[in-house]
């Protein structure tokens, strides 16, 4: 905001002080402490000056005013300041959307197949059964606690197979559990089996059953997962702040992103999912990271898409790195959204890096109209009056920053002399064209982004 | 254009650095998050993007770990985290926030004004310590705050941090004999310092490891965010941290473990040092951590399975629990063994022959209960089991008592007499998983 501070009148002030009634009650206060305080500061002022007075005859009233109205209007400054604060939370907009809807109830699963698991077979036929006392109605609880407690990998590491029954039953627990201790427990003995060899490290161990990817789809959308399909702009409101009741993030989504990890990894040991099906997961792991309920998640996040970006090969990668951008600027409405679509990637090597810049770049390509080639784009970005009043400098915010990934993350753009050209005159555009008293939002930040964009090229 | 950027790092922190400087007027804390955010990803564009720029200068890390250090919003807590992490996967060691010196820290704190600086000193490290422990109690509260996820944060960071650093130290000590190196180990100095109690700060490690771990296991999924009209952000940031907190604790409980597992390494590589002589009058003594630890588990039942339930490095559970166990052994059956010759009354296998019969069991669950001796047992099994193959031939060692085969047969023997030798309890439920174990082993083995 950059109304004049003393202006008390001013509309914006006005317009949203009920609003923020009961939050300022606690700082109108504070305004009326520092009166007080001010006044008692006056008073012992007073009484100094008084006791001066009787040795010192001769004292200024005019320097006494003109230290009264300074410090006034210095209160006045810091009252304004603090309503100011509360005044404009609105002037920043924040990215975030809503991914997950209603949640389904999972299907059930018994598991009935345990009896003839052979480890179980095994315990009741031997005599050590006498101490174990195991049954088929105690089997589940028992086996709960063979697999918490890490007896069970242990088990399944020495046998060099993972039998159809328990791999079926650790899945289900995984994926749908109501306990985090079971959940936690099976993602662990899933991650951990993925991985394992066998005994004398030749082989891998034999998983009898390897869920397929429309069990993982299937899971998505028992958790309420809605945004698989790509989204127009007119149904983001909708998106944002649709009915947030029961459209919590389910608990389970962390087990999920874990085992997608634990898969990528293992594609040279068990095939799990195709490049497509790859692609597709690497589409959901960047919404999730674009609703702020799963922000605390990041970490696990971002090791998932590194994950899935390192199970291409580089061949394969220069094809569905542009598919997955493809689908993410289909998705990703074009606000501050479009921006954490691109900065959530978090950059460590040449395919992440190519992967920032291209999502940039999709994005930037639709939103302009029949502009199909990467001169054009640019061409736009310089064709764009930014002296106009009517010119939206929130969506310049956005190309900017978006132009900004394009190219810094893209080291085949270095040579081409045209394109780096045209976005230097964008950047003086933006930096230049825009004046520092210049009112409209985003104003300053364009400028100061492109300022720092700028002395970062000229040295 | 992408690389002309990098070049002139003067220039460089000086204008990232300026992001944050940008207080002007009108500038909401919301504003001045969103600088924040920009200078974090200004950071990263400038020092992760090119193979071979520069790291960032003390001023500008200094400036990142402030962010992780004092911000509430969780945005911030997470972004700075991470760039920490990727900085010190990039720049290894390139700087810590570490100082220990009396004479940085005061003279930085009068220039920062604030409390909180963009360093840490052992009796800050303590303090966080000591904070962490206090999570289960600050999640389970109906407010649930930023505050603990960042402590457990911050905590993870540090201990990477200390990792770095002291283990190309010790591998130099235990290559090269090289003590001097060792002795200036980050963690070295903070155990060290004068400023703390040593003492405290492992047994601060040890309630840490045990309340984080039963935390985990026990009550975390019910944790729901409160259902009250607060606005829409805050209430997403309350989602956000319930679906977090598991996994960070979950992480914050296995950097407590490196944390005293370091402790440990540290404590026998200058055992070693001080036999050789190397070490000086200005090394000091103090007690191994071992010692402290099963001194405090002796005096505190309550924390003894909490902590072998938390303990996963399987070397160290098995010496602990055989150490622990000795002192309940019998003098005598101790002493025949040795004059038998096989002196490994030391080994998980010596421990298990003085359950092989039930008048010496009896004697033993006297002292400890039938419960702990089965706990116990049952947790040195499975740490024997998860000892890693390449290690199996000295550690299991070659004796008939040590082998798998004679480990699982003297488990299930063990149980047979415990459960004879105490009639009222029956075997608990993780013996039993135990027992289930060995008899797979035993029939896959032969």
């Amino acid at each position: 905001m950059e109304d004049d501070p003393f202006d008390f009148e001013s509309d914006i002030l006005l317009a949203t002080s009920p609003v923020v009634a009961p939050k300022r009650k606690k700082k109108v206060l504070g305004l009326d402490d520092l009166l007080v305080d001010h006044y008692k500061e006056k008073n012992r002022v007073a009484e100094r000056e008084s006791k001066l007075a009787k040795t010192k005859r001769s004292y200024n009233s005019d320097d006494e005013e003109d230290g009264r109205v300074a410090k006034l209007s210095k209160y006045v400054d810091e009252c304004h300041e603090k309503m100011t604060q509360l005044g404009d939370e609105d002037d920043v907009s924040h990215w975030g959307l809503q991914v997950f809807g209603k949640q389904k109830t999972p299907q059930s699963f018994a598991f009935s197949e345990l009896s003839s698991c052979s480890l179980f077979r095994l315990c009741v036929d031997h005599e050590v059964n006498s101490l174990v006392e195991l049954s088929t109605e105690s089997g589940e609880t028992f086996f709960e606690g063979l697999l918490t407690n890490g007896w069970l990998l242990k088990l399944v590491s020495k046998c060099g197979e993972v039998e159809k029954s328990i791999a079926k039953w650790t899945f289900h627990l995984m994926l749908y559990s109501s306990k985090e201790v079971l959940r936690n427990a099976a993602v662990d003995f899933w991650c951990a089996i993925l991985s394992l060899k066998n005994e004398d490290e030749s082989t891998s161990i034999k998983i009898d059953w390897l869920p397929s990817y429309s069990e993982l789809n299937g899971a998505l959308e028992t958790f309420g997962f809605v945004f698989h399909s790509p989204t127009k702009d007119s149904s983001d409101t909708e998106m944002l702040f649709g009915d947030s009741e029961g459209s919590e993030a389910p608990q389970n989504v962390r087990t999920w992103i874990k085992y997608v990890a634990a898969c990528s990894h293992s594609r040279n040991i068990h095939c799990t999912f195709t490049t497509s099906e790859a692609e597709e997961l690497l589409v959901v792991i960047i919404c999730l990271l674009l609703d702020r309920q799963l922000l605390g998640l990041s970490v696990e996040l971002n090791e998932c898409t590194l994950a899935l970006v390192n199970f291409f090969t580089d061949d394969e990668w220069r094809f569905s790195c542009v598919q997955v951008a493809k689908s993410v600027a289909s998705r990703v409405p074009k606000d501050m959204n479009s921006l954490r679509a691109v900065e959530c990637i978090s950059v460590v090597h040449g395919p992440t890096k190519l992967l920032r810049s291209e999502i940039a770049f999709r994005i930037l390509l639709g939103c302009f109209d029949k502009v199909e080639d990467e001169e054009e784009v640019v061409r736009q970005l310089t064709l764009i009056n930014l002296k106009d009043k009517s010119c939206d400098l929130f969506k310049v915010y956005i190309y900017l920053v978006l132009t900004e990934n394009w190219f810094l993350y893209n080291p085949l753009l270095e040579d081409k002399q045209l394109l780096n050209e045209m976005w230097g005159l964008f950047l003086r555009n933006c930096s230049c064209q825009i004046n520092i008293t210049d009112s409209r939002s985003y104003a300053p930040k364009v400028r100061s982004k492109a300022s720092y964009l700028l002395q970062g090229t000229t040295d | 254009m992408g690389t002309k950027r990098r070049r002139g790092d003067g220039g460089m922190e000086e204008n990232t650095m300026a992001i944050l400087d940008t207080y002007c007027f009108s500038k909401s804390t919301e504003h001045i998050a969103d600088d924040r955010l920009s200078f974090l990803e200004a950071v990263r564009s400038g020092f992760l993007v090119t193979e071979n720029s520069a790291g960032p200068t003390n001023k500008m890390y200094k400036a990142v770990f402030k962010i992780l250090r004092v911000e509430t919003s969780l945005d911030l807590i997470m972004s700075s985290y991470q760039l920490l992490l990727e900085l010190d996967k990039r720049f290894p060691q390139a700087w810590s926030p570490f100082s220990f010196g009396t004479d940085v820290t005061s003279s930085e704190k009068q220039d920062d004004h604030s409390k909180i600086s963009g360093s840490i000193d052992a009796i800050e490290f303590h303090r966080l310590i000591e904070e962490v422990s206090k999570v289960p109690d600050q999640a389970n509260t109906e407010i649930l705050t930023t505050e603990p996820l960042r402590n457990m944060l911050l905590f993870q960071y540090l201990v990477k941090l200390l990792e770095g650093d002291l283990v190309p130290r010790n591998f130099a000590f235990t290559e090269k004999s090289d003590w001097v190196t060792l002795r200036e180990s980050l963690l070295n100095m903070i155990l060290v310092s004068r400023k703390i109690t040593y003492k405290g700060l492992v047994k601060d490690c040890l309630s840490t490891l045990c309340e984080l771990s039963q935390f985990s296991t026990k009550c975390i999924h019910d944790m729901r965010p409160e259902q009250t009209g607060s606005t829409e952000i805050t209430e997403k940031c309350h989602t956000a941290l319930a679906l977090a907190l598991p996994e960070v604790v979950k992480r914050t409980c296995a950097a407590v473990q490196k944390l005293l597992i370091m402790i440990v390494e540290l404590d026998s590589s200058k055992k070693a040092a001080d036999l050789e002589g190397w070490t000086t009058r200005a090394d000091g003594t103090r007690t191994p951590a071992t010692e402290i630890i099963l001194d405090e588990l002796t005096y505190d039942k309550n924390i003894l399975f909490p902590f072998f339930q938390a303990l996963d490095k399987p070397k160290l559970k098995l010496d602990m629990i055989v150490q622990f166990l000795k002192k309940y052994i019998p003098k005598t059956s101790v002493r025949t063994r040795r004059s038998n010759g096989s002196a490994n009354d030391s080994t998980f296998g010596g421990v298990l022959n003085c359950f092989s019969n039930e008048s010496s069991t009896k004697g033993i669950v006297k002292k400890i209960s039938s419960e702990v001796a089965q706990l116990l047992l049952a947790h040195a099994f499975q740490a024997y089991i998860l000892l890693p193959s390449e290690h199996s031939t000295e550690s299991k060692e070659d004796t008939a008592d040590n082998s798998l085969r004679n480990i699982c047969n003297n488990m299930i023997s063990a149980f047979t007499c415990l459960k004879k030798a105490d009639k009222n309890s029956g075997i608990l439920p993780f013996g039993k998983e135990a027992l289930f174990t060995a008899a797979i082993m035993l029939s896959r083995n032969s």
